[in-house]
């Protein structure tokens, strides 16, 4: 499983990105990741709830890919489903802790 | 995907509508999802506006009222009340920033331009700390303010930003986007959105400087003084005095402001560049408040509220708001007065004439492209 994330807008408009090949992870922290991924109900959510921009939220697209399928779902911090925030709280801190380093 | 965005965005009409006669399925469909999501903009901000109309009523004016709520690194809003108005100071610093932040914030609009809180009737003035963990952002939701605490998660010498409410104009910031909400309504992309982030610069800007008791050439007209830690090489977020050159850093890369039409961004993330390309209108303001010199929040403070209020709509562009604001300043202080000349002369360092045709944005563009206009004035 590939997850594909990336975050635009917040105060500072910077983006932000970030490709996690869950192969490449020791074991606890891609079963941890497929978890938060079968908790989101993933492959059901919308493909875009990003609503109306709020001033200075984040906007969030993430995909995720397997052998069989692929679904890219566009959020926000005001409309992500509650299922989501979890993943997103992940992949947010996984992006952070690598900022500079190019993903 | 974005990426794509960006190079549709600065392709040229005639090579544009041949990616649609002929493009791969994906290309269109990247065209086309930006046509749906203008259109979802459009229909929302509708709904979001006769909702502020409503509030507005069900709300009873009253005097500054301020409530403080902890999130507890979660994201139900409001979090647990644990400040309101009259409270005594907290043990949480982010508590007490929130509340002193606003308290100033509400105390600028309403001693200079006799405004009460964000919707003019007395509305609460709600703020959410510690939101998320490890949250590097603010920002409005259209009902309240929300303050991340930055990167306290991470270890010291990973950090890059302090706590959101540790700079009063990032407050302020905030607090303005709900004041353009319940006035010109800007929308919150292309232009629109850029002018929308200028005036929560420009009085987040005016806020500290009022608090400071500073004149125009004595402020620094840095926007998120304090935020960054010592890790970053870098003054603030932005600079209204030298767009361009608020940090140049190796994690965070440069501040990407132009201070000049020449170099606007088109670009259709970020909402259309609202963050980057709002340093065009904020360094026109930072020229003509400092062409009048004194208290920049009591003129060219004064002209950009009544333009603010009076007169910018939802589409507005930078052209418009030069001209609106050259208005304003005609009929605050009289056609030809030095104020209007300095309004002239702000706009000018930043290639916009009085009268002129200045470019618009990206999106408007592919709008245009598609055969499509535009999102109407209400
Ligand atoms: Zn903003």
């Amino acid at each position: 499983m590939r997850i594909i994330f990336e975050r635009t807008g917040g105060i500072m408009g910077l983006k932000s990105r970030l490709t996690i090949n869950l192969d490449e992870l020791p074991v606890d922290q891609s079963r941890n990741l497929s978890r938060l991924v079968d908790e989101a109900n993933f492959f059901t959510l919308p493909k875009d709830s990003s609503g109306r921009p709020a001033p200075d939220s984040f906007q969030y697209t993430i995909t995720v890919e397997t052998d069989t399928t692929s679904h890219t779902v566009h959020t926000s911090d005001i409309t992500a489903a509650e299922e989501l925030r979890p993943l997103l709280q992940e992949l947010s801190q996984r992006a952070r802790s690598q900022r500079g380093s190019k993903a | 995907m974005h990426a794509h965005h960006s190079i549709l965005c600065i392709t040229p009409p005639h090579m544009l509508q041949e990616i649609v006669r002929n493009g791969s399925p994906t290309q269109r469909d990247i065209a086309l999802q930006t046509l749906i999501t203008s259109e979802q903009i459009r229909g929302q901000r509708r709904v979001m506006k006769s909702m502020a109309a409503f509030m507005a009523t069900a709300v009873p004016s009253g005097n500054k009222e301020r409530a403080i709520y902890d999130v507890k690194n979660g994201t139900q809003l409001p979090g647990t009340l644990v400040r309101g108005e009259g409270d005594p100071a907290s043990s949480d610093p982010a508590v007490n920033e929130a509340y002193d932040g606003s308290g100033v914030t509400y105390d600028l609009f309403f001693d200079i331009y006799g405004r009460n809180s964000i919707n003019n009737n007395g509305l609460k003035l709600e703020s959410n700390v510690h939101y998320q963990k490890g949250y590097d952002n603010a920002f409005w939701d259209g009902k309240q303010m929300v303050y991340g605490d930055g990167d306290e998660d991470l270890p010291v010498a990973e950090r890059l930003f302090n706590r959101f409410t540790i700079s009063l104009d990032i407050i302020a910031h905030e607090l303005t986007h709900g004041v353009t909400q319940y006035e010109a309504n800007l929308a919150y992309w292309d232009q629109a959105g850029a002018l929308n982030e200028s005036m929560s610069d420009v009085y987040g800007s005016l806020v500290k400087q009022y608090q400071r008791k500073q004149t125009a050439s004595e402020a620094d007209w840095i926007i998120g003084e304090g935020l960054f830690t010592s890790n970053v090489n870098g003054v603030g977020i932005r600079t209204m005095k030298a767009p361009g050159t608020a940090y140049n850093d190796p994690v965070l890369g440069k501040d990407p402001q132009p201070a000049h039409m020449k170099d606007y961004v088109r670009t259709v993330e970020d909402n259309g560049g609202v963050h980057i390309n709002s340093g065009v209108p904020n360094h026109a303001f930072y020229v003509t408040a400092l062409e009048l010199g004194g208290n920049a929040w009591e003129k060219a403070g004064r002209i950009w509220y009544k333009t603010l209020t009076d007169k910018l709509q939802e589409r507005s562009t930078f052209q418009q708001a030069c001209d609106l604001t050259y208005e304003a300043a005609g009929e605050l202080y009289g056609v030809n007065s030095l104020e209007q000349q300095a309004v002239k002369k702000g706009w000018d360092a930043v290639g916009i004439t009085i009268g002129g045709d200045a470019p618009t944005g990206c999106l408007s563009t592919i709008l245009g492209i598609f055969g499509m206009k535009a999102p109407a004035e209400n």
